[in-house]
């Protein structure tokens, strides 16, 4: 069994950061292996033991004292029950406090690279095989490191115990462990890996398949390619089947290689054992004692098989985060700390951007004073929310300044930004958990009367006092599912709870009705009328509320007039 | 959880044993005689071991016990192998036709049905919620049937044995699973108190990833990491109180194995000690004494793969639950209606759940050569129109229905039915696979024709690997306006007799509003029915009807075409 850590995508830190439970855990795991081994080591010569004596006759019967033998049998069993408690108890612990730390450092690291994540992870099961793949590494020294340490310190030990009986009996029961503990498990290791590895693949085929037959359902059906896409997935599946049960087979068969072993390797240290016998050496109590250590010690190297298989699912758990984990930071964090300035002026200064080879946005130039309301039109596609997340330096440009109060972007994060500038996106996320946490989420201070203040505005609070928990509905994937309508609104109160004094509205009317829409704007810029607005949109509500209007159009921004519409 | 099973005639957890019967009697079977085996196997090892210990045997005067053991322990493994391979063919058989059929269920409940799920997650449950299911079935039902067998043959042999092992094993046996369903029902019941906490604490790891973006707006990002950590501490305190119960589960076993091993063992003893009990009885009795309790062990094991099954369940379940609104989709589409007179829909109303009615009562009728345009604000009705259309719910009254002219009447999917979605679904493959999607057998000539009716041909042409390009997420390269199009070629490639727009010109900037309504008025011919749903005016005027629909109504405003 090799203990090495799974690719570069390390756990060794966390690991160290639990050496305290996994060593005692540890220690627990070896008590408790022995405490089973001395029992029916223990037993096997009670027994024998008893029977020699009986034959013996009346003066060995009465010599024969049962008493701390039996004492010792029960103490075996006491501490193999409490032993084994105590280390699952302790283990479960550590592992759990493994993944908490993970996961917590993985977020860490994820922070700056959420765009770079939202790109990757539109369909969202990207993110929860990873939540998976941090559990399942968490598991590791549960699965792993713990069972293979214990086994190799055990198994040690149990032939150290049988060499003090018989030295050529350990040695046999040396080379049956050996084979059984690092031959089997390399064997598994060597014929099922690459199975293992296909399987993964194939599994995220059928996935795809089937993610896409729910996302295409209406144009599947449509077009009459459902049954053609049920056949499809049909034979996926039947491929994965065979391909899964290949990899069962082997991992069937030569998980069952362990138990003939252990009884070959029994029966060769009682021939070992019979020659010591016949010279001397033991005395035939001692023989099936052996015997009975020689099974106990093949249960204690049984796991390192699973634990080998259990090394490959986590090499490939490790794999797939650490590509997560190392997706391009696309805004480098500013070496020195600046104070934000208090000119709020945005400006954009021959801003250029590729994206996928082709010039999303071409010397793009203009300024927000402070106070004034622009709004840039302009087709789906045509790069007008990359502007919006340009502008909270969500990206950075490839050519070009953007500068907030004279100062250049680079030198904030979009953290420092949020102190000023607020943005509606269409894909804000609702956190599970009620209404009311989720406005404290946009500001922790907020008082009741000024949650009260921001639903109003954004005309929510009749609706949710309707809602029989009014601001204690959970929303969020396990509560009530909010209109998309009721969401937006939500974000908006959100943002105004943190009093922005540049608002960035990436089409703040979509998918809402055009009267509700008109009166989102109104009560936004009614609740905060000093803000300066930046207002993406392709729908005309927003326009009239307006100071300027600038389109976008291939890559190109150029000003409309004042009191232009679109229809 | 088992009540909320029963209440339906959906699959059970246990039910899906059903689906693989044969394997899973053949893994039963063969594991009995496994533990046949494993009892001889001890019986040898046993009369070797006394041999050469008391009756002063070489080993090699044992040779032909220690052939018949190790043919014994090859069997046997052979037969464990055997076993468990039957079991994982098992777990296969039920999970993939499982898979299946939840997946037709889907394309019954249609995508009405589904507009408020969340596709990653019905996708995550299919794939890996379902493949949680496999270790239930490949490991706990055959050890749930072998915690039966094995064990009555162990006590059978040792009745023949010793009476008084017999009776210390007979009490003790059953003891445990009583004492082990007490413990378990503790952790369950505080399973099922603390349900709602664990699944949200569980759930949220995921919530702050999903949300990365939004800490960051809101300038939450670092507090939020300190969040993550407290929220892992709380789910780790949480999974720890059910898990001290259920490790207690494990405890009980262990001391009731032990109890009564230390029992038969001291029995023994006393009456070996007085001569009056042959060693080699003795010893079988003590090697089979744990292999009594191997399988209780090796079921509580697996006792968690249960758990998970049982929570892997609940969303499929859901999933089954949610109702059928259409029919399972034909295998072949309808060939052509000849001469249609008119498609008339009567009296049509239709609403969502146990929601009142969305659409209450519209009557109308649609003529070949003309395109009808249907407005009207949202919430008036026109979409659930449109889904009647195409057949993606029943209506709750009223009746869709296509006359011929030879008087003759058809339902509307006898005819073949065109459809152009206002966000096409693109499918990760290339142009030409996107545009087959309907017509699997078009020859490439029919592909240009059309692409040059809606005037896409050059720009397809125009890109390095022209009809092979592979079409990103989104549809790139290609913009809205051309996505739409393409959805009109790929409609169109299905020779529709009638056709459908859902918001053809929306979100669209003006020149490709133009675009899409140019080629939208020129596919209306050919004896086609043609209808679009819009909020907009741009098609109006190329409308020979319109129909204007308020909260679920019609507010006829016909107007003859231009």
């Amino acid at each position: 069994m090799t203990q090495r850590s799974p690719s570069s995508f390390s756990i060794r830190p966390f690991l160290y950061h639990a050496r305290g439970p996994l060593l005692i855990g540890l220690c627990l795991s070896c008590l408790a292996t022995l405490a089973n081994f001395g029992l029916l080591f223990l037993s096997g010569w009670l027994l024998a033991g008893a029977a020699a004596a009986g034959l013996g006759g009346v003066i060995t019967q009465n010599m024969f004292n049962m008493g701390l033998p039996a004492v010792g049998v029960r103490f075996f069993a006491t501490v193999r029950i409490v032993a084994r408690y105590a280390e699952r108890l302790v283990t479960h612990d550590a592992a759990f406090r493994v993944t908490g730390q993970l996961r917590t450092h993985s977020f860490q690291t994820l922070i700056p690279r959420s765009e770079s994540l939202a790109t990757r992870t539109r369909s969202g099961d990207v993110l929860t095989r990873f939540v998976n793949d941090t559990e399942k590494l968490g598991q590791f020294p549960l699965d792993v490191l713990l069972p293979t340490l214990s086994a190799t310190f055990c198994s040690t030990v149990s032939v150290g115990i049988t060499a003090y009986f018989s030295p050529s009996a350990a040695c046999a029961l040396a080379g049956g462990l050996l084979i059984g503990g690092l031959l089997l498990p390399w064997m598994i290791g060597r014929l099922t890996d690459h199975l293992a590895q296909a399987n993964t693949q194939r599994s995220t085929v059928l996935h795809n398949d089937i993610l896409e037959t729910i996302q295409g359902m209406a144009d599947l059906l449509c077009c009459g390619a459902a049954p053609r896409q049920l056949a499809r997935i049909t034979a996926h599946q039947t491929q994965l089947n065979r391909q899964t049960f290949a990899h069962a087979l082997r991992c069937n068969i030569i998980r069952n290689i362990l138990p003939i072993l252990s009884i070959v390797c029994v029966l060769s240290v009682i021939a070992c054992a019979a020659h010591g016998l016949e010279t001397g050496q033991l005395n035939g109590p001692e023989l099936p004692m052996l015997g009975m250590g020689a099974l106990a010690s093949f249960e204690m190297i049984a796991p390192l098989m699973e634990a080998r298989l259990a090394q490959e699912r986590f090499r490939q758990a490790a794999l797939r985060s650490e590509e997560l984990c190392s997706l391009p930071v696309l805004t480098p964090p500013p070496q020195t700390t600046t104070a934000l300035p208090s000119a709020r002026e945005l400006s954009f200064d021959q801003v250029s951007l590729r994206f996928h080879e082709e010039n999303l946005l071409k010397d793009i130039s203009f300024s927000l004073q402070p106070g004034e309301r622009i709004a840039v039109t302009g087709s789906s596609g045509a790069g007008k929310s990359t502007l919006a997340r340009l502008a909270v330096r969500l990206i950075d440009p490839d050519q070009g300044r953007i500068t907030f109060g004279g100062t250049p972007l680079t030198r904030f994060t979009t953290e420092d930004l949020s102190e000023h500038i607020g943005m509606l996106t269409q894909t804000a996320h609702l956190f599970q958990g009620s209404i009311k946490r989720n406005l404290l989420m946009a500001c922790p201070t907020a008082t009741d009367a000024q949650i009260h203040q921001a639903l109003v505005a954004v005309g929510l609070d009749e609706e949710i006092n309707a809602m029989p928990n009014g601001l204690e509905t959970l929303c969020g994937d396990h509560g009530v599912r909010l209109s998309g309508g009721q969401a937006r609104r939500l974000s908006a109160a959100q943002i105004l709870l943190r009093r922005p004094t540049l608002l960035v509205l990436d089409e703040p009317t979509e998918s809402l009705p055009p009267t509700t829409g008109v009166a989102l704007m109104e009560g936004l810029l009614t609740a905060l009328p000093e803000a300066s607005v930046l207002c993406i949109t392709h729908r005309p509500e927003p326009l009239s509320f307006m100071h300027r209007i600038l389109h976008l159009e291939c890559g190109h921004l150029t000003e409309k007039g004042g009191d232009a519409s679109p229809h | 959880m088992a009540e909320c099973l029963r209440a339906h005639p959906r699959p059970t957890l246990s039910g899906l044993t059903n689906r693989a019967s044969l394997p899973l009697a053949l893994s039963v079977t063969l594991g009995g005689i496994g533990a046949t085996l494993l009892i001889g196997q001890m019986y040898l090892l046993a009369t070797i071991v006394t041999d050469i210990a008391f009756r002063h045997h070489t080993l090699y005067q044992e040779k032909t016990l220690a052939l018949l053991l190790l043919l014994a322990v090859m069997l046997r493994a052979l037969c464990q192998a055997g076993a468990d391979s039957c079991g994982d063919l098992a777990g296969q058989k039920a999970t993939a036709s499982l898979r299946l059929e939840v997946i037709e269920h889907l394309f019954q409940v249609g995508p009405v049905g589904l507009s408020h799920q969340n596709s990653g997650h019905i996708a995550t449950t299919l794939s890996e919620g379902i493949d949680a299911l496999q270790p239930y079935i490949a490991r706990y039902m055959p050890r749930a049937a072998a915690m039966v067998v094995t064990p009555l043959l162990i006590m059978a042999v040792v009745l023949k044995l010793d009476i008084w092992s017999f009776l210390i094993l007979a009490v003790t046996g059953p003891l445990i699973p009583l004492f082990m369903a007490l413990v378990g029902y503790g952790a369950q019941s505080i399973m099922d108190r603390k349900w709602t906490e664990l699944l949200l604490l569980g759930a949220s790891f995921l919530d702050m990833l999903q949300g990365i973006t939004t800490l960051r707006l809101f300038g939450r990002s670092r507090d939020s990491v300190t969040l993550v950590a407290h929220m892992a501490h709380q789910h780790r305190q949480s999974t720890m109180a059910v898990m001290r119960v259920a490790f207690l589960t494990s405890a009980v076993l262990e001391f009731f194995s032990s109890l009564s091993i230390a029992l038969v063992a001291v029995a023994f003893g006393a009456r070996l000690l007085n001569a009056s009990f042959a060693f080699q009885d003795a010893f079988i009795v003590l090697l089979l004494a744990p292999e009594f309790f191997m399988p209780l062990r090796n079921f509580s094991a697996s006792y968690h793969a249960r758990q998970n099954a049982t929570s892997a369940f609940k969303p499929i379940i859901a999933l089954l639950k949610l109702p059928a609104l259409r029919d399972l989709p034909p295998t072949t589409r309808p060939s052509p209606l000849p001469n249609i007179f008119t498609l008339e829909i009567n009296d049509l109303r239709a609403g969502y759940g146990k929601d009142e009615d969305t659409l209450k009562g519209v009557s109308a009728t649609f003529r070949p050569n003309e395109l009808t345009v249907i407005t009207g604000a949202s919430g008036s009705g026109k979409s659930t129109l449109l889904r009647l259309l195409l057949g993606m719910m029943p209506p709750r009254q009223g009746s869709l229905s296509l006359r011929l002219t030879n008087g003759r009447t058809h339902t509307i999917q006898d005819a073949p039915i065109g459809w152009v979605p206002q966000r096409p679904f693109i499918l990760a493959d290339s142009i030409s696979a996107n545009l087959r999607l309907g017509a699997p057998d078009a020859s490439d000539e029919l592909l240009q024709q059309i692409l040059e009716e809606v005037g896409l041909w050059n720009t397809i042409t125009a890109l390095p690997n022209s009809l092979q390009t592979i079409l990103g997420e989104n549809g790139a390269p290609f913009s809205a306006g051309q996505i739409r199009r393409l959805a009109l070629a790929r409609a169109l490639l299905g020779h529709p007799q009638i056709l459908l727009f859902d918001e053809p010109t929306s979100d669209l900037d003006e020149e490709n509003a133009r675009l899409v309504a140019s080629c939208l008025a020129r596919t209306v011919h050919t004896g086609r029915i043609s209808l679009a749903i819009t909020h907009r005016h741009d098609l109006l005027e190329q409308a020979h009807h319109i129909l204007h629909l308020s909260q679920g109504r019609l507010a006829p405003m016909e107007r003859s075409a231009a």
